[in-house]
Order: structure tokens, then sequence, then C-alpha cells
């Protein structure tokens, strides 16, 4: 089947609470003027899961959603509850790869603060949201940015995530616009 | 951080090509992937990477090995080296030969971004010494002539010393030397300096033509004057006027301009006033002048005339240990010229370089340098490169043995440097002691004159 196009898909992986979906699906219509849609539920491949570092490798789960049968969307996101990693960092709050169709987000790290205490579910909700909405800019072949409060910001923990907005810089914003629409 | 800069990734495990390489790209940079230190050191001939992200543990070649190889080939190049737990030794000794930073795996995503912080900060600085560095290797050059020889030590002296005086100079020397540029830099350090500095060439143009060029001429008075034109020597005014090829000016024109330079006056074509001029002469020639005297073709006051300081530029072949510095001058002008990234020349290319004769001096050797950087497809240049140099050298008949080519060698390196011992036994590459022997055991002696 052929991609529509600007439709994305935000897929959950095992057991994902719907309203993360849904909060997640809204953040990309109104910040990035996209289409998206929830897809069925799919299983987390087991061969993802490192029995050594008890994460789920982002690699291998990026090409299962790459192999995904029936796909209707230009791009997908995949979520899910356990942790991420690739194999050279400790984790990842999500993965994608420049330019291309999958990216995968955890919410796993996001529902604790680096000081112990927990967060509001606002808070969690929205942090996904930036997580998403930061990979997803990736598909779009965004680059990390310099400008310390845009959504393409790199975060390296929860504070960088925090301190950055939802918004893109004005740059960001016009390359984002032009390859969606090339 | 820089916008954009160009990393290779070296590790055999293909996962952490992939991880890292992914990871770059998310930055814009120029990313390429290596699975072993010898494909490592293939793309770095051909691309100037500025990092290396280095796994120590790889099979054939390690990354101690080749952080080893990189920092000799390429000391630019910034290493950073990833290691597991457990080989914090091997970083070590990694950084101890140079590795900029390393890497514990798995790191967390903000170390990497903080490692390249660190290490674009390093960058910078590195390049900050190389401008100071760059500054400092200016005390070998001379106002654009290139030298740390003996023979140009005196170039130089003399230089300095007759820029003070308005006395006439005679630069002598083969073509390609830089006659024109030590003409230059005599100009340059002279009281004229801020006047004008104006060359002829007086053996491209024909008689007729140069005493219109020197003197001026009135409108009307040849075919084709339809205005009046005034001639170098006066345009010169206060200036230094360059006479290159000077051994090609007619007797004719050579009495004219002793006169010039004796009564300080010109009168141009088809006028009757004299004209008051001011000028310092320099003049260069390649030609034998005094054979050319006795000949009859050049007129001996004249000579005397220009000739009051004679300076005499040393072909290429008598200054060889100049060639490395002179290359990697012209390599860099070309690099930069024509913007590919060509930064070497190999060993065995500065060798073929050392001992070619360069019969068009430092002209030929610029020109060579040229063509291979336009014409190269890789960073370094190498002997291929320079292919079209003809290696001269003595001819030996194909049937001589490794003994006589080695005393026929020998015998012409003592004659180039005049039997000076210590600068031969230089460019041969043996010590001194082994010279002797050498000449000893060939029966060499210096020619009786």
């Amino acid at each position: 089947m052929t991609p529509s196009k600007k439709c994305i898909g935000v897929v959950p992986f095992g057991d994902v609470p719907v309203i993360a979906l849904k909060i997640i699906a809204a953040h990309i219509s109104v910040y990035f003027d996209l289409l998206p849609q929830i897809l069925p539920p799919l299983k987390l491949p087991e061969h993802a899961f490192d029995q050594k570092r008890l994460q789920y490798d982002a690699g291998i789960i990026l090409r299962s959603l790459e192999s995904m049968d029936s796909n209707p969307c230009e791009k997908v996101i995949g979520v899910l509850k356990p942790d991420l990693f690739v194999p050279i960092f400790e984790h990842v709050f999500g993965e994608a790869r420049q330019g291309e169709q999958c990216a995968v987000i955890s919410l796993f790290r996001l529902n604790k603060n680096p000081d112990g205490s927990f967060p509001t579910t606002a808070i969690v909700y929205e942090r996904a949201a930036k997580v998403a909405l930061h990979e997803l800019g990736h598909l779009y072949d965004l680059y990390h940015c310099e400008d310390e409060k845009c959504l393409m910001h790199f975060s390296g923990g929860l504070d960088d995530l925090d301190a950055t907005s939802l918004y893109l810089c004005r740059y960001c914003s016009m390359y984002l616009k032009y390859n969606i629409s090339h | 951080m820089d916008k954009k800069m160009s990393i290779m990734v070296v590790d055999d495990e293909e996962i952490v090509r992939e991880s890292l390489y992914h990871w770059f790209k998310k930055y814009g940079h120029i990313v390429e992937t290596a699975a072993s230190g010898f494909e490592a050191l293939e793309k770095l001939e051909k691309y100037p990477f500025q990092f290396l992200f280095v796994d120590i543990k790889m099979p054939g070649m390690d990354g101690i090995e080749l952080l080893e190889k990189v920092k000799t080939e390429y000391p630019d190049t910034l290493v950073i080296i990833i290691t597991a737990f457990g080989s914090i030794e091997s970083a070590v000794k990694a950084m101890r030969i140079g590795a900029s930073d390393y890497l514990l795996k798995p790191f967390k995503p903000d170390q990497l971004s903080l490692v390249m912080e660190r290490i674009s900060h390093q960058k910078k600085l590195v390049s900050e010494y190389n401008y100071l560095k760059g500054r400092l290797d200016k005390i070998s050059r001379f106002d654009n002539i290139i030298g740390q020889s003996s023979a140009m030590a005196s170039v130089f002296d003399i230089i300095q010393e007759v820029s003070q005086s308005d006395t006439s100079v005679l630069l002598i020397g083969e073509t390609g030397t830089g006659k024109e540029l030590v003409a230059k830099a005599i100009h340059a350090k002279s009281q004229r300096s801020h006047l004008p500095f104006i060359a002829i060439n007086c053996g491209s143009i024909p008689d007729s033509l140069l005493e219109s060029e020197l003197f001026g001429h009135q409108k009307g008075v040849f075919t084709g004057a339809t205005h009046s034109r005034k001639g170098f020597l006066e345009v010169v005014s206060g200036g230094t006027l360059f006479l290159d090829e000077v051994g090609e000016v007619s007797p004719k024109m050579q009495v004219n301009l002793l006169r010039a330079l004796e009564e300080k006056k010109i009168t141009s074509i088809g006028s009757r006033e004299p004209v008051e001029v001011d000028f310092r002469l320099i003049s260069a020639t390649r030609r034998n002048l005094e054979k050319d005297i006795d000949n009859g073709t050049f007129r001996e006051d004249f000579f005397y005339r220009i000739n009051v300081i004679m300076i005499e530029i040393p072909p290429l072949r008598k200054r060889k240990e100049d060639i490395p510095l002179l290359a990697e001058h012209f390599l860099e002008k070309y690099s930069q010229e024509t913007t590919k990234h060509v930064d070497h020349i190999n060993r065995d290319a500065m060798t073929l370089l050392k001992h070619y004769d360069w019969p068009g001096n430092v002209r030929e050797l610029e020109n060579a340098l040229e063509r291979a950087v336009v014409l190269s497809k890789s960073r370094t240049l190498g002997v291929e490169d320079f292919s079209f140099i003809q290696p001269s050298g003595i001819q030996f008949p194909q049937s001589l043995s490794l003994r006589e080519m080695e005393k026929g060698y020998i015998k012409k390196i003592l004659e180039e440097k005049n039997w000076n011992i210590t600068q031969a036994a230089k460019v041969l590459e043996i010590n001194r002691v082994t010279l002797h022997k050498m000449i000893k055991r060939y029966h060499l002696a210096r020619p009786i004159h």
C-alpha cells in the first residue's frame, strides 16, 4: 500500500495508556500540522530485549516497525513503556534515523524526576509528546539544533527535556515546512 | 560546537558503527564508518576527517596502532578512543600517544555531546596554534622568498644591505629562480617602497616597442601613436624599475638607458624637451654578460653601470634542502586555490622531488605541485602524482654494476656540494665517517684546480 501523505502513525508496543497515545497524536496535529492516526498495538519483539542490560534495543524495534505490513502512514512512531537503549548509550528517550520512516520512544524514564520525586501525569505526557515530536523532526530530516529552547535541541536528561519548549525555532520550523512539502 | 564536522567511526562491530553514524547524522555532520584500521587509513588518504572515533579492540590493526599511524601521518586529525569497561589501561596509553579523549562504552548521550564540545574547543586551540606556528614559519620566508638554506640566507643578507642604498643591482640566476621576487623584496625594504615598482621583461618586447615603453612617445610620431604617452622611466617616478632579461636589450637601447641612468633625464620619442627622472634600477639576467661583452653584444660601460652590486640567486639543485619547505608552501597554496583537500606529500614523493634537478628551478617546482594537486584523487601526493617528472641525475649505462652506480652517485653529490663532506653526507643520508670510508673505498679525490 502506498503511504498516504502527511499521515503519521502512532503505534503502541504492548500495553501503553491510550491517553498517552492520544496526547502524542494531538501534539502532532497541533504543533506539526500533520494528520496523526493511532494504529493497532503491536507485540514487543522478544529478541529486542537485552538480558544483560534489561532494556530493549531501539535499533531492533525500529527494524520491526519498518517491516510492518500494510502501513498506511508516511511516518510511524512506536511508543512503549519499557526502557530503551542503543548499544553505545546507557539509555535513550527515543530513537529515529535521520530522514527515514520510523521512530520509537519510551515512557520509562519520563515518570520520575532527576531528584527522585514523581511528576504530575500532565508533565509525564508533555515529556512524551516532546520526545515524540523531536524524533518526528528527525524523520523529517531536522538536525539537532543549537537553540536551547528549540524542540530539536538535544536533551541528555530530563532537566534538558523540561527546559526545551514544544516549539521549533524559526529555522527548524522553516526546514520542517520545506521537508514536509517535499 | 562547529556547525558541520567530518567524523569517521572506526569499529569492527557494525552495531556500534551504525549507532554512532546515526547519532552524528542527527547533528548534520559528515559521517563515514570503517570496519577496520586499514579501511580507516584508506579513507583518510582520500578525505581529511577532522575526528576519528576509534574502538581500541579490533582484529588486525587495533585502535592504538591506528592512533599511532594517524598521529604520524595526519597530526591534525583528532582521535577519540572508545573503550569498554576494563580496558582503561589501554585508554590511558592512547591518551599518552595523542588521543584527544576517551569514552567508556556504554555512555550517556550527553557525555558524547560534552566530549564533542571539548574536542571542538581543542580543535580551535590547535587551529590557533597552527596559525601562530605559521607566523613563526614565516621567519624562514623573506618577503615571499622561501628558503632556509645557507645559500638563500646569504641572498637575504645582501637584500637587506642593498635595500638601504640606492645603487643599481644586477640579479644573476637561471630561469625560474625567483629574480623578480628578489627585486620586489629589495624595493619593499627600500625607502622607495611606497612608490611604484615596475617590471619590464626586455626579452619579450621588440626593441622599437621597448624604446617607446621606456621613454614614451609624442602623438603622431609613428603609425599608431594616436596620443602622447609617458614612458615607464617617467611613470615610475621615484620608484624602482626592474628590467628582466636585460641581456636581451639591444646595444642602441643600452646607450639610451646608460644616458638616462647617468643624466637622470630622458627625452621621449618625437620630443625635444628632456624630462627629469628618478628611479632605482634593478636588472636581471640568466645570460653570462661578461661573455656577451667579449662577443661585443653587450656594452661594457652599461654593464658596469647596472652592475654596481651583483646578487647571484642559486639554482634549486644547489639548495635542495629548501625543496621540502617550498613544496609544502606550494601544496598549501594550490590546495587552497583549488579547494581540493590535498595536504600531504608522502615520503617517497618528497624523496623524488628532492632528487630531481629542477632545470626550471622554483617555477618548475611550483608548476609540478600545481599540476599534482589539480590531478590528485587523494589527499596525499605520492610518487604516481609526479609521474611527469623525469628524474635527471647522472645517466648511467644500463650495464653498470651497483658498485659503479654507487661510486658515480657519491661523486656527483660531492661535486654538487663542492666537496663539503658534511653537506654531501646530509644529502646522502649517511654519516660523515661512512662517507669518508666510501671516498677511500672508491678512490675518489677532490679535483685540483
